[in-house]
């Protein structure tokens, strides 16, 4: 309802999403406890730009792209794609709509099945949802090789005949072929090798310029996200701490989580080096079937005050473009570490 | 040299590199060729060696080479090489019928189970719990007895006790299988569940099952052996359990009337472990590793 010239510039809007899966503990008359693995996240991805999600292993990044992609169930929100509540569509229109959603997975080696020669694992979504005839089908899946970077020749080939970074190639081919809207990529680069990486990184920004794709971008590399993306959120314990324009994030963070992560980052730059401290943050996580009241991250934050123990931090705007959940930022947008 | 100059491979599915793996294991060569002679003896034998298996051709307890009978007669001056050739087919009729039995309702039900899991899962491998504890040799005998000992019928009881093995390891590749990245990319790619089940895991999940149903077909001679020697046999088809049973009186005076059966089954049923193993290597990916 607000903002309607901004929001049909929209592609994906998430709201309010929330994952949770069952944990037994205990005997079998303890009550029933939950793991919120996605608690309560909104965030909004406009037509051709990547949104990335980064956080540490168990912040719960991967769980809300599979929600997104309806490949786990989410327990409630709202997942607007187009005129779609994703999560409301049942059998046949959620088995129609995923040509509009498609996934890239992290570990090339399990995401290809390998009784399939690489062909038709590109032409698996295009059989399954009924798109175009066997021959159209083989056209598409000889363009498909051919934008992705691999040769004809190849398509006859099984997947444990290719690389690490071909079958990465195969992988986007298939997510490409349904002519996607949104695509989700899962860390789509972590088990390659850096040269690899590179290439891969590449050819997903010549694809998404060439189509106009719009990537959903799960990444722990916050080097590979200023590479890729448009914006960014910060994850933590399932919670959105920071959302912000890759510029806002990247030049000024204003969450501790975010500052220590940036802080993190090696550079070879030795100027670069010298500026930056260091920002260590002691302890693990708290325990997520049972997390603190106040911020999830106040535990290990080197600023945090009696506040931030009691009362959950809501996300809050700074900006257009930069949101913060966080007590001790104020209205300047001035981290709260300086 | 760029990436697009390497020189590229034929085609080689995982099934015929496996193949080629199972071909450099001499010992389950081996024994596939002693099946494939044993299968073509049972098949052909009697064509080429005929006469009635049932028929006294010469005195009783005549031992082997005598009088040109190569084995010998039994306790009723019967051929014991026509006997022998004739209970190969019902051997191998039955170990094969009993294994493939055992193999749809095990894949059926683990397949299921596995896929669906909750409640599904729950009452599935009680069921399955329940053949699982059941005597097997008692319950089939109380099949056999009850419903009569045709070999149908055998084979029936021998599938129906063997099959929760099967349904074991269907259900827990199932289980591995079904959270793999490849199955979650196909149902992003709206491939439907029967199609999951049957087109994308199920082929994956078929290697150890193979195995197990090529060692379930020796199981299952074994079963039926252990059957007609007891006497829950069609009294009008030799098999070589039975061949063994009926001159187990005579075991001392005329031992070769029941060794010579025995010896048929020993080979058979280790021809089939040999070829069994050698499938499990053959399919095992992590033992090709080494």
């Amino acid at each position: 309802m607000r903002e309607e010239t901004n929001n049909s510039a929209e592609l994906l809007n998430v709201e309010n999403l929330t994952v949770r899966f069952p944990v037994k503990r205990g005997g079998f008359l303890s009550r029933k406890a939950y793991l919120y693995a996605v608690d309560d996240i909104s965030f909004s991805i406009k037509r051709g730009e990547t949104l990335a999600i980064v956080g540490e292993s168990g912040s719960g990044k991967t769980t809300a792209a599979l929600a997104v992609a309806r490949l786990v169930n989410a327990f409630k929100g709202k997942v607007q794609l187009g005129e779609h509540n994703f999560l409301e569509l049942q059998d046949e229109a959620l088995r129609k709509a995923r040509a509009k959603v498609q996934f890239i997975f992290q570990d090339p080696y399990a995401s290809l099945n390998p009784r399939l020669r690489a062909e038709a694992i590109v032409r698996e979504p295009l059989d399954s949802l009924g798109i175009a005839s066997p021959q159209e089908q083989q056209v598409r899946v000889n363009e498909l090789f051919k934008s992705v970077g691999l040769r004809p020749e190849q398509q006859r080939l099984f997947p444990h005949q290719f690389s690490g970074g071909q079958r990465q190639r195969i992988g986007i081919a298939r997510a490409l072929s349904t002519q996607p809207e949104l695509i989700i990529c899962d860390e789509p680069v972590s088990a390659l090798d850096v040269a690899v990486q590179a290439q891969i990184l590449n050819l997903l920004r010549r694809l998404q310029s060439e189509m106009g794709l719009t990537y959903l971008f799960i990444s722990h590399d916050l080097g590979v996200v200023q590479h890729m993306c448009d914006s960014v959120a910060v994850m933590y314990m399932g919670k959105i701490v920071e959302h912000a324009s890759r510029k806002d994030l990247f030049n000024n963070p204003l969450h501790p989580y975010t500052s220590a992560l940036l802080s993190a980052v090696p550079s070879v730059d030795k100027k670069r080096r010298a500026e930056t401290k260091r920002i260590l943050i002691p302890g693990d996580p708290p325990d997520p079937i049972d997390p603190p009241k106040g911020c999830r991250f106040a535990n290990r934050c080197p600023v945090a005050r009696s506040i931030c123990k009691e009362k959950e931090p809501p996300l809050r705007a700074l900006s257009s473009t930069h949101k913060v959940a966080c007590h001790l930022v104020d209205e300047k947008a001035k981290s709260p570490l300086l | 040299m760029s990436l697009n100059q390497e020189p590229i491979d034929v085609a080689r599915s995982p099934f015929s590199e496996a193949m080629e793996m199972f071909r450099k294991n001499h010992a389950a060569v081996a024994g596939l060729v002693i099946l494939i002679l044993i299968v073509l003896g049972g098949i052909f034998g009697p064509f080429i060696y005929q006469g009635d298996p049932f028929e006294m051709v010469w005195a009783p307890f005549s031992p082997p080479g005598e009088e040109g009978y190569l084995l010998g007669t039994d306790y009723l001056g019967r051929d014991l090489v026509s006997m022998i050739l004739h209970g190969a087919r019902v051997s191998i009729a039955i170990g094969v019928s009993a294994a493939f039995l055992t193999v749809f309702i095990g894949i059926t039900v683990g397949a299921l189970a596995g896929y669906y899991k909750g409640w599904v899962e729950e009452i599935l491998m009680r069921v399955t719990e329940f053949f699982q504890v059941l005597p097997t040799l008692l319950f089939s005998m109380v099949i056999v007895a009850l419903f009569g000992a045709s070999l149908p019928m055998i084979t029936l009881a021998i599938g129906l006790v063997s099959w929760p093995a099967v349904a074991r390891i269907t259900r827990s590749e199932f289980l591995r299988i079904r959270e793999l990245e490849y199955v979650m990319a196909a149902r992003a790619s709206g491939v439907r569940n029967w199609k999951l089940i049957f087109k994308v895991i199920l082929p994956n999940a078929l290697p150890p099952i193979i195995v197990q149903a090529a060692l379930m077909v020796g199981s299952a001679i074994l079963f039926e052996a252990g059957l007609s020697f007891l006497g829950l046999t069609d009294p009008n088809v030799v098999s070589w359990g039975q061949i063994i049973g009926s001159n187990r009186q005579y075991i001392l005076d005329a031992s070769y009337t029941v060794t010579i059966p025995g010896v048929a089954i020993f080979i058979t049923v280790l021809a089939i472990s040999l070829v069994g193993d050698g499938l499990n290597d053959a399919l095992n990916p992590k033992l090709r590793q080494r």
